[in-house]
């Protein structure tokens, strides 16, 4: 369902243009209906692994597919729902029009956009929030709104970046039984986590990429087959990106 | 069709910015001032009159593009906001072009609303003090409005056009505002320059010359579009001026918009 082939990207950063190797030749395969946890620390190339799926960035080698088609053909994406990290939506807009937007966008009618709208509020807890304007949301509030927004067009393929970070347990709850839910309707979820629990709790496979190289890609079942937690696991793969060697 | 979903939330996250609250006050003070200066001057009550309350539209409709408009797109960037449209399935031209209807969209509906409130104050004017308002022509009015709202969302195209490379707002609010100021004035400064300035003491190198032609034809001449002076003292205005600036107005916005297209379809949003 979603294929990488060789992608790598490289960004210039600050005044001098140094360059630093944000993904090098990673390729992945996360078939239909797989839950697939991406995790790494911080600046691992996470996010931009995703944003280069959602065609926000370009990679310089490499090909990406989703459900057989080019990521840079904006067709790709009538099948995939996006949440991005730390969402941020209009101020002026409600969760109602963010919504309308969404379904319109991808080729819903208004009356099916109502009805998916009012099951997708209820599910993400919005009902009495929805004709607020975006900008009296609380950042747990925008997660919610970006989930349903997401989902408006019952995606084959839902991607999430860090869906949980900063939300509170009651917010976690509900983004992971949404997940679990997903996993149910034989979604593809391609979700990207630096939190160990959430990779462990929520995911058929896993991989771990480490300064923009993909260091291990397993089925959790096999990641924790000598009986090792999924912390082990990654400590051993950074100290071996780090030092080379292995503890 | 894809464009009217973008088009849609631009023009209601701009009517509903607060921004506009403040501009729209600005105007109807500039209305009031209007009705009280011009009957200061009793024998020109209706020239300064419609000078003063379109030159009321034109400042209002500034403040509108330079402080509303180009957030409309700036803040995208500068927040991130553009993801949640473009991982729709929409691609960037589409993105760029529903964007630009909405700021459009948004332009002609507050203009129109300042208009009626312009037009309510000539109206009371020239229902009080209907000696003074000998020449007087509706239609040159309209037309003036009309063209300032045409020079306006040119003036957003540009921004637009600046926004597609540039890294902050506030560059993009700086080129779009110096654009205007040599737009506005390269038409007069190239007469100046071609005619015969050492008559009046002034010397003209053939390098100014020669940056004075450039920048003429680089930049959109938005005198074009104002002509104010003409709606005050009911002066003629041909068929063929008003068509050709129309033309020149839709070429300029095309190329712009096309051009701001072409440069988003290669920006990268890390």
């Amino acid at each position: 369902m979603i294929t990488i082939q060789g992608i790598s990207k490289e960004f210039k950063e600050g005044i001098a243009g140094k360059r630093v190797m944000a993904l090098e030749g990673l390729n992945l395969e996360i078939k239909r209906g797989e839950v697939f946890g991406f995790l790494g620390p911080n600046g691992a190339g996470k996010s931009t692994t995703i944003k280069i799926l959602m065609n926000l960035i370009y990679s310089d080698t490499g090909k990406a597919e989703i459900g057989g088609k080019d990521v840079r053909n904006p067709e790709s994406r009538k099948i995939v729902g996006y949440l991005p990290e730390n969402p941020y939506f209009y101020d002026y807009l409600t969760a109602d029009e963010l919504l309308w937007f969404g379904g319109k966008t991808a080729g819903m009618v208004s009356k099916t956009i109502r009805t998916r709208s009012d099951f997708l509020i209820n599910k993400v807890d919005l009902q009495n929030a929805r004709k607020r304007p975006l900008r009296t949301y609380s950042k747990g509030m925008f997660q919610r709104a970006g989930l349903a927004l997401a989902l408006i067009h019952d995606p084959d393929v839902v991607i999430l970046d860090e869906p949980m970070s900063g939300l509170d347990p009651i917010g976690r709850k509900m983004v992971g039984d949404l997940l679990i839910e997903l996993k149910g309707e034989g979604k593809t979820i391609f979700f990207s986590s630096h939190i160990l629990n959430d990779i462990e709790r929520f995911s058929d496979r896993a991989g771990i990429i480490i300064g923009g190289k993909l260091r291990l890609v397993d089925t959790l079942s096999n990641l924790l087959s000598d009986g090792k937690n999924l912390e082990e696991v990654f400590m051993r793969e950074v100290a071996i990106s780090e030092k080379g060697t292995s503890l | 069709m894809t464009l009217w979903p973008v088009a849609l939330i631009t023009f209601k996250e701009g009517i509903r910015n607060k921004a506009l609250y403040g501009i729209t006050l600005i105007a109807l003070m500039l209305f009031g001032a209007t009705a009280l200066i011009a009957t200061m001057i009793p024998r020109e009550v209706g020239k300064v009159s419609i000078d003063m309350a379109l030159s009321t539209i034109s400042f209002t409709g500034l403040l509108l593009v330079f402080f509303v408009g180009i957030n409309l797109i700036a803040k995208d960037l500068d927040k991130r906001t553009i993801y949640t449209v473009l991982s729709r399935p929409i691609s960037r031209s589409q993105y760029i072009f529903g964007k630009f209807l909405g700021m459009s969209l948004l332009i002609i509906v507050t203009m129109s609303a300042l208009s009626v409130m312009a037009m309510s104050a000539i109206v009371l004017l020239k229902a009080t003090h209907a000696e003074y308002f000998g020449r007087f022509s509706w239609s040159l009015i309209t037309l003036a409005i009309l063209f300032n709202m045409l020079m306006l969302i040119l003036l957003s195209a540009i921004s637009f056009f600046f926004a597609s490379f540039t890294t902050s707002s506030f560059i993009t609010l700086v080129l779009t505002i110096i654009t205007y100021i040599i737009g506005h004035s390269i038409s007069g400064v190239k007469a100046l320059v071609e005619s015969s300035p050492q008559e009046i003491g002034i010397t003209v190198s053939p390098v100014t010359l020669k940056m004075v032609k450039a920048a003429y034809y680089l930049f959109p001449n938005l005198s074009l579009f104002d002509i104010k002076l003409q709606a005050a003292h009911a002066l003629t205005v041909t068929s063929s001026f008003v068509m050709w600036t129309v033309v020149y107005g839709l070429v300029y916005i095309a190329l712009a918009i096309t051009l701001a297209a072409l440069i988003f379809r290669k920006k990268e949003f890390p």
